[in-house]
């Protein structure tokens, strides 16, 4: 193939967008994926994610832009002309061919006539030698999905597009796939774009995570910048779950922020706030649940300064093993999330008990208040 | 007691015996009568044992003639009626256009339809046209009547056909044709057969709509029909039993061979 010839292999969208008669599908976005990453498009159903990918295959030709792999332009490339194979969400295997000829599929396309070898090893990969002639229906998910992973891989794409490759599988399959997936790319070093609505997916299988939403990409980073640096409420309230509450903006204190909340006051280092700043300006503080700590009301002494605090009473607990998840009732928030790791349990903290919430400055994010509050609720507790 | 039990244990094979019966006796009859001697032009009456009409299937004058022109009918009828019905159908299914709803409930009318009535509209159309009834006339019908029944037929598996199917074969380097020949085509293949099968034989034993737009021409079942006014060839019988055979072995034929493929992919 000509087209996989050049020096870059990066995947780069020029202004892409997708729009169906009055419907938009994708706004016109720039994205760049470089050269055997793992990357992943996260957002709920519906969010344009599956209709970028399906322009960077070529099944959907876009309204704008342009997709680019390293040096050439293949927006107007058929499908079956570009360098790129995908993994479709309900594996699409050929019913009426056995495993061996659905692998062997692209090669043959391509003229390849000694294709048994190069098919037996793809096979060994994915661990699926002795089925090679069964046919695609007498096999579980699991092994089906790895058919499909097999059957694209074996063409040495430059790009594997993988579409929700795991949703179809139950949950410890999907765990363990994942971590196929993952070992399969570092091996073949290949660019993978990923598409999935579970955002622990993404996170665990991603070097970076573009979050999508209503045909927007929101924000685009590593999982762990994604996580601890929200830059609107839908990514915070996406990924994992974060507490927001609203506050005023009060004065400056060297790199930090302080704000007004009810009758407290909450610190923020500066360069985390994504909002802007003015007196009397509003502001979304955040903190993720895992970064509070929770302590009875009796031993607010103890609390060392220079912490964020609030004050609430415990309105349900749940114990689920490794941690216990609080709701507190506070006057700034009303259900302010908790997780505590249950290294020493305070037997005090029981529904009704008053607490005080503290955490450290450096933990707070500050979103732009101008948004909804409850973005990206719904679509992170579906997923 | 027992006997009541025992039918009560057997009810199932006892019916289902009885409806096979019912359903073969007729061809038990014909495949009898073929080797019967009739005294007089009529083969109603079992007289005695002979194996003339066996021997010389093609004794009686135009009958064989007949057999020819109705299996080659048979045939055209069949390969227009598929290639068109299933491009139909793709289309209905595939393809968002203008007035598909219409053409989607008027391609099942000639099955609805009195076959008289069609036979009758068909003819005066034909001779409004000066059009010379013969062989091409009949074969237009013929393709106009099988064409809704292969359309249901290859509709129905195009419908339950996912379209990532084409969609991965594209993207695994099959252009359109290849697409078509190496996934699409194999993958209906099943209702195109279906659909062929049908028309074939509905083509073969047309007789309402072929008798009106036959002209001078005559098929094999005009030929039955009009010696059955005369008297009634053995040699018909014969013809009936072998055509009955022979369907009968296609039939096995192909579970025989799918089932031997299935043992050997398991």
């Amino acid at each position: 193939m000509k087209t996989t010839q050049n020096s870059s292999g990066d995947v780069r969208l020029s202004g892409i967008g997708k729009t169906y008669g009055s419907f938009t599908a994708v706004h016109p976005l720039d994205l760049t994926v470089p050269e055997g990453s793992f990357f992943a498009l996260l957002g709920a159903s519906g969010c344009g994610k599956t209709t970028t990918l399906r322009m960077i295959a070529g099944l959907e030709e876009p309204s704008c832009g342009t997709v680019s792999l390293g040096d050439h332009d293949v927006t107007h490339l058929p499908p079956y002309k570009r360098p790129v194979n995908t993994v479709f969400q309900s594996y699409a295997l050929f019913p009426h061919l056995d495993i061996f000829e659905n692998v062997a599929f692209g090669l043959r396309r391509r003229g390849i006539k000694s294709v048994k070898k190069q098919v037996e090893e793809m096979l060994e990969l994915v661990q699926l030698g002795e089925q090679a002639r069964k046919k695609p229906h007498q096999l579980s998910g699991g092994q089906q999905q790895r058919v499909a992973v097999a059957r694209a891989l074996i063409n040495h794409p430059k790009v594997l597009l993988l579409d929700e490759p795991l949703g179809a599988l139950d949950l410890k399959l999907r765990r363990q796939m994942q971590l196929e997936l993952k070992r399969i790319q570092t091996e073949v070093g290949s660019t993978f774009i990923h598409v999935t609505h579970d955002q622990e997916e993404a996170m665990t299988m991603a070097d970076t995570v573009a979050v999508m939403n209503a045909g927007r990409v929101e924000q685009l980073g590593s999982p762990a910048g994604l996580y601890e640096d929200p830059r609107t409420t839908f990514v915070a309230n996406f990924l994992g779950t974060s507490n927001l509450i609203e506050a005023e903006f009060d004065s400056r204190s060297g790199d930090d922020i302080v704000l007004k909340a009810g009758d407290g006051k909450l610190v923020l280092p500066e360069a985390r706030c994504s909002a802007p700043t003015a007196t009397g300006g509003k502001v979304l503080v955040g903190v993720r649940p895992e970064k509070i700590t929770l302590t009875h009301a009796d031993d607010a002494g103890e609390i060392p300064v220079g912490r964020n605090r609030l004050t609430g009473k415990i309105a349900a607990t749940s114990f689920i093993g490794v941690s216990t998840q609080y709701v507190i009732d506070s006057s700034v928030c009303p259900e302010f999330e908790v997780y505590v790791q249950n290294i020493e349990r305070d037997a005090r903290l029981v529904p009704g008990a008053d607490v005080v919430l503290h955490w450290s400055p450096a933990h707070t994010f500050g979103l732009d208040a101008a948004q909804d509050i409850d973005a990206g609720v719904e679509e992170g507790a579906a997923a | 007691m027992t006997f009541v039990n025992w039918l009560k244990r057997h009810l199932v094979v006892i019916a289902g015996l009885l409806t096979l019966g019912y359903l073969l006796l007729p061809n038990v009859v014909v495949t009898v009568f073929s080797f019967n001697q009739p005294k007089g032009r009529f083969n109603y009456e079992w007289q005695t044992f002979s194996t003339d009409a066996w021997t010389d299937p093609c004794g009686v004058a135009d009958l064989c003639g007949s057999l020819a022109l109705s299996l080659q009918l048979a045939a055209w009828a069949t390969l227009g009626a598929t290639v068109l019905g299933t491009l139909i159908a793709f289309a209905l299914v595939r393809y968002r256009f203008r007035a598909r709803g219409a053409v989607n409930s008027l391609i099942f009318l000639p099955m609805a339809m009195p076959e008289v009535v069609m036979a009758a509209s068909l003819l005066t159309l034909f001779l409004n046209l000066g059009t010379q009834l013969g062989f091409w006339t009949i074969l237009i019908a013929h393709i106009m009547f099988c064409l809704s029944f292969v359309v249901v037929a290859v509709k129905a598996r195009v419908m339950s056909m996912d379209p990532r199917l084409e969609e991965a074969a594209r993207d695994l380097y099959a252009g359109p044709v290849q697409t078509f020949v190496r996934v699409t085509l194999p993958i209906a293949a099943p209702g195109i057969a279906a659909g062929a099968l049908l028309a074939f034989a509905l083509s073969f034993d047309d007789f309402i709509i072929t008798n009106f737009n036959a002209g001078a021409t005559v098929t094999f079942p005009m030929f039955v029909w009009g010696s059955a006014q005369r008297g009634t060839p053995v040699q018909i019988n014969a013809i009936g039993t072998a055509m009955f055979l022979v369907a009968v072995l296609v039939v096995v034929a192909g579970m025989v061979i799918g089932n031997r493929r299935k043992r050997q992919k398991a």
